[in-house]
Order: structure tokens, then C-alpha cells, then sequence
């Protein structure tokens, strides 16, 4: 019982951790908090699922297509309307929450509600670990974000667009003055965190249903785990991830399922009581000497 | 003189040709049907299918005889959305008043989709007094009030299964179980909302706790969950051999997808919404083998080759939707409530609401769930028999993606077969 508990508690901490890394990746490297987050992460699923069933296309080539066609809309979301108002932060969260709401109620309002929008699972199959039984969707989904994390820590460290995020992340104004353009990377950084969010909803999605709620419940874990780590930290991201994750299963086993929805929002209490940057994050350190 | 003899013909067959159809009811005003429900879930909406097709029917035929005159009926839908979270009740009151004002409905059928919205619209429909049907909030209280002042609420009635009769249907499901396999340790897994907590709570204490059965844990899940693991994983180290399942939600279906993976060796048989429909076997990556799903009504995308008239029911929505019925709640009493509704119009001979109403109690309808009759709280009476009573149907999804009914005994086209691993008791 104990090592089954173990292993989903580890399980859930990667969605959470995979759920989190493209709002992080945005606002770390742009400043913008991306609040149509979840709504792109439905967007993509609902994509891949109306390429496959309506379109026919094969699942991996839907999937494919799913998450360039949301990394385009962020790039062009940023382009045309949070270029406009970036640096105001209030702007940024008012007119991106805007697109989110619109994003999900026209998905509600086109009829996209019922039990029949679901993924397949990639692998069909499941295996028996430590005495506990897995299924390969979500041993995948562990492999895919290690993958991931992975990809991400050599784009920034070893690509010149990955360089230059680092650049602006620092310091924009010095960036600037190297000649790396701050409304391009920061438009590039939307793009990425949307692309992020697809990639997570095709691995993730296939162990659920794809619903219109499930826009509003991935943004909240998003900022949940974002806020408890750090906003903008990587680390602090998986750090967060790997303790609410163990707390949601952990109370989900011993004390019951439905107190599991207050844990990541103890959590948050606690931190802005304790540390309000969070784990590991920079954005208040000032005010907190003080 | 021919020539005009021609004229005076062909204006004749006009004329004939277009008076003639409403000499058989076209031309006098339509008996208005208000449908004011939660139309976008999958409940609300393939119920109003079902009224549609009956009204269909129905009109095909002429219409409903109102006195001397023949009348069709034409349906005004209205999505009150009061199943969406977050919308509140007076929402979906401003909504059933706005089409009893504006479309002055004959009756409202279908009716509101939670209970909430229900039990807070009786006082409107007895102010306008518009005969109901209701066809899917399932709250008993409504019967206690309409006992408790029947000149008031004599308006209101409920042609679907309400809550007392799903706890006694699962606790009729969970006695066949013991009876045929000796099983005797159940796990319960349900949602965290009203109906789900009360119903659990229902059986636990009308049936497991009488009947001597170890009930190894009750789980409450926050509407969304989408990982039963631990719950599973209890129900296989306490060495459960049923467990009861009670959802409403799209994601609990992966309660049985995670059940299937994890080879759980306990026989999954309780409600889960979303597996009530055929769709479910594609929808769910044919993962869904072995679970028994009890359909709220007989028709409500389950059939019988038993009972005729589902069978029949089902094959009409087919041929007229060019897919199947899917939502196992409220579709065959809603096609059920458009005829029960023109049968006691006919009785009544007007559309006068009182003499109306005073007709639907005296129903006695043999449709597709079974035989309808209202008790003295308005509802419909549901039993074991379709001869008999309205009737619920239990089925099996074979690991085929087939669906067989296996309760109640009156309609059952085959017996529960056991998931690997999991051997009879007896």
C-alpha cells in the first residue's frame, strides 16, 4: 500500500510539476503572467481531439499539429495584444484572463460539453511495480517530462535563443543593449509556455476527459505550484511540485480524497504567510529584508 | 366555358390543397411545450431528442384531439442552464418564468435538471399554473410538498426515477449480487455532492449495515477528480469484492478505465454516468469491460429485448438521429411524458391546466420504461416488472463493447460475469 502510494504520489507530482513549467517558463523569462494558460492547455487537447475523430488524422500527427497550432496562438496572442500593454502588470493579467474566459466559453458555447471528448492512451498496457499496478500512460508521462525538463535546461543553456531568454530574464535593459530584442524573445517565451501547456495536455488529458472546468483547474494548480516554488524558478517549480503532489496523495490515502482540494491552497497560505516568494523565487526579496 | 371550368378546378385542388391539412389540426393554434432544462449536458439535451421525436410522431399522426379540434404540438426550448457551476437558482427561475410569460406553454416537460431549481420553482409554476412533467431532478421533498398542499402543487409531476427509488434499485442490485456470488464485502467510492452523498449514505444504512455486508470504506470524491488510485488500491488490500460506485461527473469513467489497469480483482457495479451510453465503449478506450452500470430508466440508452417498446424506441431515435441514444438518465420518460401529456389532454378535452392536471393523475401508461402511474406525491411508480411499473436497467459491458441487461430479473438477457481474478463466494 505504502510503495503504491509512493509511486502515484510521484506520479501526481509530475503532472503537477509538467502542469506548471510553460506559465513558469513565460513569466520567468517575459514578466507576463499568462492567465489564458489553461485555457490554451484545453485548447490544444480539443484540437488533437477534433484532428482525430472529425479529421481522421492519426493520433500522433493530431497531437503534432495540436501543439504547433497553440504555440502559433500564443506568439500571435502576444503579438497583437499583450505587446500592447506589456510591463502593466494589471493589463496583462485583466486581457489575458480575457482570452482564457473566451477561449473556454466558446468551446462551451459550440457545444463542447459531455463525456465523450477524450484521448487515447499512447501505450496500452500496464505493469506491475513494487507491488503496485501502473499504467503505461503514466510511466510516459514521467519519461516525457523528465524528457522535457531535460530539453529545456540545454535550450537555455546552449541555444542563442535560449541565451538571450536568460539575457532578458536578468536584466532586460542590459539585454537590450547587447542587441537582443525584448518584445521578440518575450513573444517567443508566450509561444513556448503555450506550446508547454499543449505538450502537457496530450500526455496528461488521455487519463482524464478533456472538459471546459479542466481549464480553470489547470490554471489554478499552475499559479499554485508556481507561487509555492517561486514565481519564474524552475527549481522552485519542481521543488513545489514534488511537495504538494506527495501532500494531495498522501492526504487522498490517509485522511480522505475530498480534503485533497484544499492542500495546494494551504500550501499557498502558508508560503505568502512564511515566504512570500516563494521557494526559491527573487520577485519580493527586497520587501521581505525590509 | 371549358376554359373557365379549368380555372374554377385548379383553384379548387389549391385551395383543397392548402386548407386541407388544417382542417386535421394545421391551421388551429399549436398546444405550446415549454422545455426549459440544462440543455448543453448530455441529459438535458438528448432528452429534448426524445420529446422531440415523440412530438413528431405524434403530430404525423394529427395531432392531439382537443375536444372537437385537432391540435399539433410545438415545442419552445429554453436552456436555463441551471446544472453549469456557478449559476445560480434565480438564473433558472428568471428562465422558466421568461418562457411561461413569453411562450405561454400548454405544459413544461423535461423541467428544470437539479433538484435545487426544482424545489425553488414549484412556487412559480403554481402561481402561473402550467402543468410539469418533470424528467430528471430526481428530490423526493418535491413529493412531501405536493402532499402536503395538493390544490397548490397539483401542477407538478415526476415521470423519472427520484432518489428513493435509486437507492432501492442499488440496494436491489447489491441483493442479486449476494444471492447469485455470496458477496458480501463492499467498497464505496461517490462524488462529493448532494444527491451522490445521500444516495451512498442510503444504501450503506437501508442495506450493507441490516443485511450483515463489511463495509471496508466510504470515499467522497470533489466533482473533477480524475485519480481514484488510492481508493482502489484500499478496496484491493481490504480484499473488496464489490465495489459501489455513485458519479455524476465526465471524468469518473476513469475510475473504471484505472479499475481495469490496476486488474483490481472486485466487481465494479454501481452509477457512473458517463458509461451509460454506447458511445462510452470508443470514448473510454474499450477499457470499460466487466462494469455493471445501473441506467436510471428503462429506454434512457438501454433497451431490452424483453420489454418491445425500448427496443422499438431505440431503433426510431437511431433511424431519425443516424447515431445512438447516448445519457442514461431522463430521455425515455421524457419521450414517455409527450404522450402521457396528449393522453390526458384528450381525457381532460381542453388545455384548461386544472382539468389537465386533474387527467395526469389518473395516467396509466404502458410506454417504454414500463407501466406509468403517479403515486399521491405525483411520482411515477417504479417496481420490478415493466408490466407492472416503470423499470431501471442494470447492465454489463462485455469485454466486447457489447451491453447486456442483467437487472431486474424481469428484463435480464443474461447473468453477471465475474472480472478475472475475482471467484464466486458460494
Amino acid at each position: 500500500m505504502i510503495t503504491g502510494t509512493l509511486i502515484y504520489a510521484l506520479i501526481n507530482s509530475v503532472i503537477l510539476i509538467l502542469m506548471a513549467l510553460g506559465f513558469n517558463l513565460t513569466f520567468g523569462i517575459s514578466g507576463v503572467s499568462n492567465f489564458a494558460y489553461g485555457a490554451l492547455y484545453v485548447l490544444s487537447a480539443f484540437v488533437t481531439w477534433i484532428l482525430l475523430k472529425t479529421a481522421g488524422l492519426p493520433y500522433a500527427l493530431a497531437a503534432g499539429l495540436s501543439i504547433l497550432i497553440t504555440t502559433l496562438i500564443g506568439g500571435l496572442m502576444y503579438r497583437f495584444i499583450l505587446m500592447r500593454v506589456r510591463g502593466q502588470a494589471l493589463s496583462e493579467v485583466i486581457s489575458t484572463f480575457g482570452i482564457g474566459l473566451a477561449i473556454l466559453e466558446l468551446f462551451r458555447y459550440l457545444g463542447f460539453v459531455g463525456f465523450e471528448y477524450s484521448l487515447p492512451v499512447f501505450i496500452d498496457r500496464s505493469f506491475h511495480i513494487a507491488g503496485a499496478q501502473v499504467d503505461a500512460q503514466r510511466i510516459l508521462l514521467v519519461l516525457v517530462s523528465l524528457f522535457l525538463i531535460l530539453c529545456l535546461w540545454l535550450f537555455v543553456h546552449y541555444t542563442s535563443i535560449g541565451l538571450a531568454f536568460r539575457g532578458i530574464a536578468q536584466d532586460e535593459r542590459t539585454a537590450m543593449t547587447f542587441g537582443i530584442d525584448s518584445d521578440r524573445m518575450a513573444m517567443w517565451s508566450v509561444a513556448m509556455g503555450a506550446g508547454l501547456a499543449a505538450i502537457a495536455a496530450t500526455v496528461i488529458m488521455p487519463l482524464g476527459t478533456i472538459s471546459v472546468e479542466e481549464g480553470y483547474e489547470v490554471l489554478l494548480n499552475a499559479l499554485a505550484v508556481c507561487i509555492i516554488g517561486g514565481l519564474g524558478s524552475s527549481g522552485g517549480v519542481i521543488l513545489a511540485g514534488l511537495v504538494v503532489g506527495f501532500a494531495q496523495r498522501f492526504t487522498d490515502t490517509y485522511i480522505g480524497p475530498h480534503w485533497t482540494m484544499i492542500v495546494s491552497l494551504v500550501a499557498i497560505l502558508l508560503v505568502l504567510v512564511i515566504k512570500p516568494s516563494g521557494f526559491f523565487g527573487k520577485q519580493k526579496e527586497l520587501e521581505e529584508r525590509i | 366555358m371549358k376554359k373557365r371550368l379549368w380555372f374554377a378546378g385548379i383553384f379548387l385542388g389549391l385551395f383543397l390543397l392548402i386548407t386541407g391539412p388544417f382542417q386535421q389540426g394545421f391551421g388551429a393554434e399549436p398546444i405550446v411545450i415549454g422545455v426549459p432544462t440544462f440543455l448543453t449536458h448530455v441529459d438535458g439535451k438528448e432528452s429534448l431528442n426524445t420529446l422531440m421525436m415523440a412530438v413528431d410522431e405524434i403530430n404525423a399522426k394529427g395531432g392531439v384531439k382537443v375536444g372537437a379540434e385537432k391540435k399539433l404540438f410545438k415545442v419552445e426550448a429554453l436552456d436555463i442552464r441551471d446544472g453549469a457551476p456557478g449559476v445560480p437558482v434565480p438564473e433558472a427561475l428568471l428562465g422558466i418564468e421568461k418562457i411561461i410569460l413569453e411562450k405561454k406553454p400548454a405544459a413544461l416537460l423535461v423541467g428544470p435538471f437539479r433538484s435545487e431549481a426544482l424545489m425553488a420553482s414549484m412556487d412559480l409554476i403554481a402561481k402561473y399554473k402550467v402543468p410539469m412533467i418533470g424528467s430528471i431532478a430526481m428530490i423526493p421533498a418535491s413529493e412531501d410538498k405536493i402532499r402536503q398542499d395538493p390544490v397548490k402543487y397539483k401542477y407538478i409531476f415526476r415521470n423519472c426515477l427520484n432518489a428513493k427509488y435509486l437507492v432501492g434499485n442499488l440496494i436491489g442490485v447489491m441483493t442479486f449480487i449476494n444471492k447469485e456470488f455470496g458477496f458480501n464485502k463492499v467498497f464505496v467510492m461517490h462524488q462529493d455532492v448532494a444527491w451522490a452523498r445521500a444516495t451512498a449514505t442510503g444504501v450503506i444504512k437501508a442495506y450493507f449495515e441490516k443485511a450483515g455486508w463489511k463495509v471496508l470504506g466510504e470515499e467522497a470524491y470533489p466533482t473533477g477528480a480524475s485519480d481514484f488510485s488510492s481508493g482502489l488500491m484500499k478496496a484491493q488490500s481490504g480484499g473488496a469484492q464489490v465495489i459501489l460506485p455513485i458519479f455524476d461527473m465526465a471524468s469518473s469513467a476513469v475510475l473504471v478505465k484505472q479499475w481495469n489497469s490496476m486488474k483490481v480483482p472486485a466487481l465494479m457495479a454501481g452509477f457512473i454516468s458517463p458509461l451509460a451510453g454506447p458511445g462510452a465503449w470508443k470514448t473510454f478506450d474499450q477499457k470499460i469491460g466487466g462494469a455493471i452500470n445501473v441506467n436510471f430508466e428503462l429506454g434512457s440508452a438501454i433497451s431490452s429485448k424483453k420489454a418491445p417498446k425500448s427496443i422499438a424506441f431505440e431503433e426510431a431515435f437511431e433511424k431519425k438521429y443516424k447515431r445512438p441514444l447516448e445519457g442514461g438518465h431522463g430521455e425515455a420518460p421524457s419521450y414517455d411524458a409527450v404522450y402521457i401529456l396528449k393522453e390526458a389532454i384528450e381525457r381532460a378535452g381542453t388545455l384548461n391546466a386544472d382539468a389537465v392536471s386533474a387527467a395526469l393523475e389518473k395516467t396509466d401508461y404502458h410506454g417504454v420504461m414500463g407501466r406509468t402511474r403517479f403515486d399521491n406525491g405525483h411520482q411515477a411508480i417504479f417496481g420490478m416488472d415493466p408490466k407492472e411499473a416503470a423499470v431501471v436497467a442494470a447492465f454489463q459491458w462485455t469485454d466486447k463493447g457489447g451491453r447486456t441487461v442483467v437487472f431486474p430479473e424481469s428484463i435480464a438477457e443474461g447473468k453477471i460475469q465475474l472480472p478475472a481474478g475475482l471467484k464466486t463466494a458460494k
